[in-house]
């Protein structure tokens, strides 16, 4: 087996027929292929569930971690490497339930990471529990009674924890996800993309001809999402947060807010550690040939502020 | 005098620490070994902490120990909780403004300590003010009180400074640590460089100070220079003056860490404070790189992260205690599944719960052994003194990378905020070892292969030319999940036996466990910090006519069986004792566990404050001479 460019393994995708997740594989393959980035530059992050299996059926680097640990993992795997390209998967249950706290921290840190919730309003791979984005008082297949907790909102969530690129998508309508896909992956900063994910086995009300009736793209109606200056931000923002209410008959998706004004992370470690960029912790040379390079001279430099010289006298 | 101790009290915020900072830079200055300890509450203002310092001519002092040369309080709270320590000769330095307060005008005082104030002072017929307890400590302990007028101290030194007196009332915890220097022989000058270091740039500040030693030394008169040390013997050129969170931080940068996350928690949190204070790794101009240092959201965000980054290669670890440490076990878990070379430095405090949380122990060995579900392979190293701490820093790094493996460096609040005098540590033969890389991997690289042994080569993320996959499901050789029972059946034994190739490499005796040879009347056997106290109890008692030796177990996984079970056959059986400061005797259990060898006599303690020297030499006593097979430890304030 050579190098595949197509980012497809040759594993079985063992998610039901007809699950919305084979929409989203799709389109981060095709984007990922667009986007001409090698495999190797690439790692997909992802928590437990349905949506947890995404890497293994990708051909780039993969990291299947725990319930809801999706962020902080790649949030390592980017701190230590910020030239990789770092993409997170994760369901509604991993990324905004067990994780919200996570899931908050990052858009506050505006690392460069994409984060894509498969949002099937259930826990798939528990079979079918309420998850944070199913609203009160609905029944879904599995339930046995109807769910008494209110929804989370994903995007009002992100906008208002800081990500600077928020979209929404739909997992059956490939195309427009995957140019989504391509946009977050470019946008320099925290993105969310939350994607309306059916599940086919455990969620007979949010269907996929429930949702074509509904969907409409932002873009067709000129929304301008992006913000040019830092001045525009709370106008947009706030505009953001009150498009992200619109749900029921008409559900828009696309990209609500964009702001490529803000500095990120990487940014603000590069201007105290001027050498991050280029030798970021993973590529620092740390030993010439086993010796380590802070030898008893450097130790002493580094930490001169502790060394105290002994004055000789009397 | 070969050394000098010293307790210094006043409420927590008053400035103990930098007492602590001060005067162990001025010592070491002189050329002088300190060891020197801080007890504190979870608190931020206003609660009693002290510090206990030894000054030595000779050798570091490795442990607390009983009877002060000088008590210094700051306040009349320090007075009622340590009058007790003082023993023959001990000069009491108290602030004669505050003879008649009682401790019931005292709210900061727990009220179990009230009332055993005044129970003590009581029955000897003495009032309960700070008078009577002083008393009580001259006239029953035979201690020498020596009232300083703080008022007046401070009125002279707004006089000398030209400052009105609120201002110079902030240089008021200066008076206990000028009058310890002042009894001890300390120049004026000497004080002067430990305020320059602590206060750099703060000119005002330093004068202030210096100014304020001067009145001191004045006040002392004829006491000044009464309890002279002498001349030290052969100092080195130069000391680092550190406490052992300080220590491991340099240890992880010469071991090549580069990135450390964090989530706050006493008392693990200076070590990271430290590292990101030195982030940019400057040599003499030249820059060696940097380490990112990075609060994270929780514990479960900050280990996750390590793991993460080491999957790239970059040297990474976590620092935290007891409940930051139960939040990362599931990831922990996930680490040794994929064989991700995280450290994680544990540093033990009172639990369980939030427990004692500014307090010390020994009570998280089986936390850091057995935590999590599943079996795994992890290895599990514990330091008992800051040199230890500094290469088992190294050493972490380099077996879980070697080993490919989550690795605990164990460490407690004893040591992690007791400074010391260290001489720069040799880095003769300290190596980085990376391990088996898979450096010149290709499309056909498979994560997890176990063709040539349990240890496969590593490649790392975003190397290029290489694509991997993890997961904490089981895996088969690419990473990719599998349950098929013979690919589980190869691949948990090859995980588990990551740790037998480990045994056959890290040394037993030596490196695994230490025995320290004093004589055959009894072995003591401990661990961590336990080692100061055992060593100087040893010591104490060879003078006394009774012979013994200290087993120090060092690394708990995998456990050096054969020569611990070697060594306690060479004992007599009723003369092998545990000390530990914990209830359960755990690592005495786990001795019992792997050699079948169980310890019947324990020494024990768990209040939180660590084994002072003399409590623990009369408690051998007791055992050896006694027929005690029990003993449990309390001294400390
Ligand atoms: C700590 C922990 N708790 C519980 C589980 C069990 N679990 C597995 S998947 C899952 C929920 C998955 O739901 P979601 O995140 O929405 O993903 P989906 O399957 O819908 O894609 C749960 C609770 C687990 N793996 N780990
Ligand atoms: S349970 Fe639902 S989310 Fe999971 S694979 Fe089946 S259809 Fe997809
Ligand atoms: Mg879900």
């Amino acid at each position: 087996m050579g190098l595949r460019l197509d980012y497809k393994t040759d594993l079985w995708v063992d998610w039901c027929p007809g699950c919305g997740n084979f929409g989203i594989l799709t389109a981060m393959q095709k984007a990922l292929a667009e986007l001409g980035l090698k495999p190797w530059e690439v790692v997909i992050v992802s928590g437990i569930g349905c949506s947890g299996k995404t890497p293994h059926f990708i051909y780039a680097n993969g990291v299947h971690t725990l319930h809801g640990r999706a962020i902080p993992f790649a949030t390592g795997v980017k701190l230590a490497r910020p030239d990789l390209t770092v993409i997170v998967d994760g369901g509604d249950g991993d990324l905004l339930g067990i994780g919200a706290g996570h899931f908050v921290a990052l858009g506050r840190r505006n690392l460069d990471i994409t984060v894509i919730i498969h949002d099937n309003q259930v826990y798939g791979l528990t079979k079918g529990q309420a998850s944070p984005t199913l609203p009160a008082g609905v029944k879904t297949k599995a339930l046995p009674k109807p769910n008494l907790q209110d929804a989370v909102n994903p995007l009002a969530l992100a906008l208002s924890s800081g990500y600077t690129f928020v979209a929404r998508a739909f997992a059956m309508d490939v195309e427009h996800l995957k140019e989504i896909i391509k946009a977050a992956v470019k946008h320099r900063g925290s993105a969310l993309i939350d994607v309306l994910q059916p599940c086919v086995t455990y969620n007979d009300l949010y269907t996929t001809p429930w949702y074509r009736k509904r969907v409409y793209k932002l873009e067709d109606e000129g929304w301008d999402p992006v913000v040019r200056d830092p001045s525009e931000r709370p106008v947009k923002l706030a505009r953001a947060i009150e498009k992200a209410q619109e749900w029921g008959d008409r559900i828009p998706v696309g990209i609500f807010y964009q702001d490529p004004t803000r500095d990120t992370l990487e940014d603000r470690i590069a201007s105290r550690i001027p050498s991050y960029r280029s030798l970021p912790p993973a590529l620092q040379r740390i030993d010439s040939n086993g010796t380590p390079i802070v030898g008893e001279r450097e130790l002493k430099a580094i930490f001169r502020d502790r060394l105290i010289r002994v004055k000789k006298h009397h | 005098m070969e050394e000098a101790r010293f307790l210094l009290g006043g409420p927590q915020g008053a400035g103990l620490e930098t007492a602590a900072q001060v005067l162990t830079t001025a010592y070491a200055v002189r050329g002088y070994r300190v060891y020197s300890m801080r007890e504190y509450f979870s608190n931020i203002k206003g609660r009693h902490s002290y510090i206990l310092v030894r000054v030595n001519a000779r050798r570091l002092p490795r442990a607390p120990r009983e009877g002060p040369d000088i008590i210094a309080g700051l306040d009349a709270e320090s007075v009622f909780t340590h009058f007790t320590e003082a023993r023959e000769g001990t000069i009491l330095v108290y602030d004669s403004g505050q003879a008649g307060v009682s401790p019931e005008r005292i709210p900061s005082m727990e009220r179990e300590l009230r009332k055993r104030v005044r129970e003590t002072l009581s029955r000897g017929g003495y009032p309960p003010t700070v008078e009577g307890a002083v008393t009580y400590a001259r006239d029953v302990l035979g201690a020498r009180p020596l009232p300083l007028d703080f008022r007046g101290i401070l009125g002279e030194l707004s006089k000398r400074l030209g400052i009105p007196a609120f201002k110079a009332k902030r240089f008021a915890n200066t008076i206990i640590i000028a009058a310890v220097a002042g009894l001890t022989g300390l120049e004026v000058g000497d004080l002067r460089e430990g305020f320059e270091r602590r206060f750099p740039g703060r000119r005002d500040v330093v004068e202030g100070n210096t100014a304020l030693v001067e009145v001191v030394y004045d006040a002392l008169g004829d006491l000044r220079g009464s309890l002279a040390l002498d001349e030290p013997l052969e100092p080195p050129g130069e000391y680092f003056v550190v406490s052992g969170n300080d220590v491991v931080a340099m240890g992880k940068v010469v071991g090549g860490l580069r990135i450390q996350t964090y989530y706050p928690i006493t008392p693990a949190a200076d070590e990271s404070f430290m590292l990101e204070a030195h982030e940019n790794l400057d040599a003499d101009g030249s820059s060696l790189g940097g380490v990112v240092v990075f609060q994270t959201e929780d514990e479960i965000a900050a280990i996750s992260a390590a793991i993460g980054a080491a999957l790239t290669g970059a040297r990474a670890a976590t620092a935290t205690s007891g409940p930051g440490f139960d939040l990362m076990v599931e990831a922990l878990g996930w680490a040794g599944m994929n064989e991700a070379p995280v450290v994680v430095t544990y540093y033990q405090r009172g639990g369980p719960s939030t427990g004692l949380p500014t307090r010390g122990g020994q009570q998280d060995l089986y936390s850091a052994l057995f935590s999590g579900h599943g079996e795994y392979p992890r290895i599990v190293v514990a330091s008992g003194d800051h040199e230890e701490a500094f290469y088992d820093a190294v050493k972490a790094l380099n077996w879980a990378e070697r080993y490919q493996l989550p690795v605990i460096h164990l460490l407690d609040k004893f040591l992690a905020n007791s400074i010391v005098t260290l001489e720069p540590p040799s880095l003769e033969g300290v190596r980085i070892d990376r391990g088996l890389l898979a450096g010149s991997a290709g499309p056909e690289y498979r994560r997890f292969d176990k063709s040539g042994g349990p240890i496969s080569p590593r490649a790392l993320l975003g190397q290029e030319g290489v694509v991997m996959w993890y997961t904490g499901d089981e895996h088969d050789e690419y990473g990719h999940i599998s349950e098929d029972p013979v690919n589980r059946r190869e691949m948990h034994r090859a995980r588990m036996r990551k740790l037998e190739v480990a045994a056959s490499e890290i040394p037993e005796e030596g490196e695994r466990a230490v025995l320290y040879e004093g004589g055959s009347d009894f072995l003591l056997v401990g661990w961590g910090s336990v080692k100061g106290a055992a060593l100087e109890a040893i010591e104490l008692l060879r003078g006394e006519g009774l012979r013994g030796s200290y087993l120090h177990l060092r690394v708990f996984e995998p456990f050096p069986s054969r020569y611990v079970l070697e060594v306690l056959r060479s004992f007599e059986e009723d003369r092998v004792i545990a000390v530990e400061a914990n209830y359960l005797a755990q690592a005495a259990r786990l001795v019992a566990m792997n050699t079948g060898y169980r310890v019947a006599r324990r020494i024990l303690k768990w209040t939180g404050r660590p084994i002072y020297v003399g409590e623990l030499s009369r408690a051998i006593v007791r055992i050896v001479e006694g027929g005690s097979v029990e003993e449990v430890l309390d001294y400390g304030a």
